[in-house]
């Protein structure tokens, strides 16, 4: 009898064995939207934009896809444990001015592998006083993330007086980060790729993310059942803001340049993604996987626009179409699934 | 164990809200598998002195003691361990996540795949199905999400985890409130079924008439202090009520 009943269970499972890969279990998963948004662009683009279908541009898609996507992977863990982070842009910039400042500095060998930890440490940092001034201070994440967004980005401007700086360091972390390699192929392609299995891995199946989903979708609740509420959030904190600084250094590496205004407004884009991905800004429901296609859509939209004859300056009316479709067919989707 | 000896002892319990003084140095004792209705009017400190048992506030003053040794309870997680399982108003179930998530949200079962530590998702939606059934609930599937339950359905699940986890103390903070009445019979059942299979059970509610049916002693509350208590049958319904309408207890011969 027993054994029957755990077949009858058995079938019902979509979560650990897949049973059906119906139309109706699809569309179920949250990254769905986002999915067949990413498809429909990429048929758009590839038939309307001439050589939007090439190695070549694949490649270089890819590698603003990747900048892009691993500060959406953090920010949408962050926004799935119910906070938000203005400051990931600032994040971004610091770690990447951290870096090329101790890069030129550190003339031994490993260098700028130094640099590069000090860099993410530096990242993290941030992530865990964004933690304590939300959790402690009580404010929400949104107006402490904006003050610690203006205020590290004011500093950047005070200590640089608004010059460039160039990268004079060795070429370690560069090339591990961002180096060319065959067919334009960039290792941050498989960072960005390794980062996105890491991190849906850790939310979907591990303690941590069973508890990263609780404590965003009803904190008080999940404090009652014996979750230690501000330790997630503070861990999640400290994952968005690292994810952040390494995309920064990624991008300054590809660049060998920090400029102050490195990645100005590129928060928005990243929760844009997040959002287009699946990812609820109330927190409690979202998609890694999601994030990555969201960051993908938005990084097609921005070289297929180009490609397809349509000035840049478009970019952003395009954008801003997207997301708030995006918004709209994920709640449509979401309400299917959750009953509301 | 000494069956006189209180399973867990609570003494002198102070608890301030700022100016207000919620609870004023309440004794409270629950026994070894015995119902106990916690009653009182709303404000009477019923729900912030389990709060103070589960873990969620700390007491200002006074002591408790788990089968007869003195505790400090700092927060839910801590009270879990003790074996003291809440089930609060608000159900303590998370709407965005499947039915099984939950039920195991604090006490995820893993298993090792290398180095790696990951939740025992198959486990996970094994058991909670068995677990449930095993109090009489039957749910279409573990994967699905407590938003899309009804009412009834979400207090059985909290009510069977807090059971499945063979809880010493199961406390029911108003459970019987929003339901329909056939879903009040059933929660009704469980509580008796937890009782039956080993837990002492602590009823909160403002609703004599919820508590009279399964309970075998009932303490009053009134304005942070105890009023009294009085055992099952001494005093009818009717009388319980007068005695938290009027803030007085009726004598008992």
């Amino acid at each position: 009898m027993l054994i029957i009943q755990n077949q009858e269970i058995a079938h019902h499972q979509n979560e650990g064995i897949r049973s059906k890969w119906t139309f109706e279990e699809l569309r179920k998963i949250p990254e769905f939207g986002a999915l067949i948004a990413f498809l429909a662009l990429f048929i758009f683009f590839a038939i309307c934009a001439p050589r939007f279908f090439s190695l070549r541009n694949i490649t270089s898609l890819l590698t603003i896809i990747a900048e892009l996507g691993i500060m959406t992977v953090g920010i949408s863990f962050l926004m799935i444990g119910g906070e938000i982070d203005l400051s990931v842009s600032s994040a971004y910039a610091t770690a990447g001015f951290v870096f090329v400042t101790l890069a030129n500095i550190f003339t031994f060998p490993l260098g700028s592998l130094l640099a590069f930890i000090v860099a993410l440490l530096v990242s993290l940092l941030i992530g865990f006083v964004n933690s304590r001034v939300v959790l402690r201070g009580g404010i929400p994440s949104f107006i402490a993330t904006l003050g610690m967004m203006m205020f590290l980005r004011g500093i950047l401007l005070g200590i640089t007086g608004g010059r460039s700086i160039s990268y004079a360091g060795d070429s370690l972390v560069p090339s591990l980060l961002t180096g060319i390699m065959a067919y334009r192929f960039r290792p941050s392609h498989f960072w960005f790729i390794a980062i996105v299995v890491v991190f849906s891995f850790i939310l979907n199946h591990t303690v941590f993310g069973n508890r990263v989903f609780a404590t965003g979708g009803k904190k008080l609740a999940a404090y009652t059942m014996g979750v230690n509420v501000n330790q997630v959030k503070t861990a999640c904190f400290m994952i968005s803001s690292v994810l952040a600084g390494l995309s920064g250094v990624i991008a300054i590496s590809r660049f060998s340049l920090a400029n102050v205004s490195f990645g100005q407004g590129m928060e928005l884009e990243a929760i844009a993604a997040s959002v287009i991905g699946g990812t609820l800004m109330t927190g409690g429901y979202g998609s890694i996987i999601g994030a990555a296609l969201g960051a993908g859509i938005m990084g097609m939209v921005r070289t297929g626009l180009v490609m397809a004859g349509v000035p840049s300056y478009w970019y952003n009316a395009f954008v801003g179409i997207i997301l708030v479709i995006a918004a709209v067919v994920n709640l449509k989707l979401r309400s299917t699934i959750l009953g509301e | 164990m000494n069956p006189k000896q209180p399973l867990v002892r609570m003494e002198n319990i102070q608890k301030r809200f700022g100016k207000v003084r919620a609870l004023k140095g309440v004794d409270f004792e629950v026994y070894d598998q015995e119902v106990v209705g916690l009653l009182g009017d709303n404000g009477a400190g019923k729900s912030t002195l389990i709060k103070i048992l589960s873990g969620v506030y700390r007491p200002d003053g006074g002591t408790i003691y788990f089968q007869g040794e003195k505790v400090d309870i700092n927060s839910p997680e801590e009270a879990r361990k003790l074996g003291i399982e809440t089930v609060h108003q608000d159900l303590s179930l998370i709407e965005k996540m499947s039915v099984a998530r939950n039920f195991f949200l604090g006490k995820e079962p893993t298993k090792k795949i290398g180095p790696l530590e990951i939740l025992d998702l198959k486990k996970m939606n094994r058991e909670c199905m068995i677990g449930l059934k095993q109090i009489g609930i039957e749910l279409r599937s573990p994967t699905e999400f407590v938003s899309t339950l009804s009412g009834g359905e979400r207090q059985a699940i909290a009510i069977g985890r807090a059971a499945y986890f063979g809880a010493r103390i199961l406390i029911l903070d108003e459970p019987l409130r929003n339901l329909s009445i056939r879903e009040q019979r059933n929660t009704l059942n469980h509580i008796q079924e937890a009782r039956n299979k080993g837990s002492s059970v602590i009823f909160i509610t403002h609703n004599v008439h919820h508590v009279c049916p399964v309970a075998d002693r009932i303490v009053l509350l009134e304005n942070g202090e105890k009023l009294g208590e009085v055992k099952a049958g001494e005093l009818t319904p009717e009388e319980i009520a007068e005695c938290i309408a009027t803030g007085q207890m009726i004598k008992v011969n």
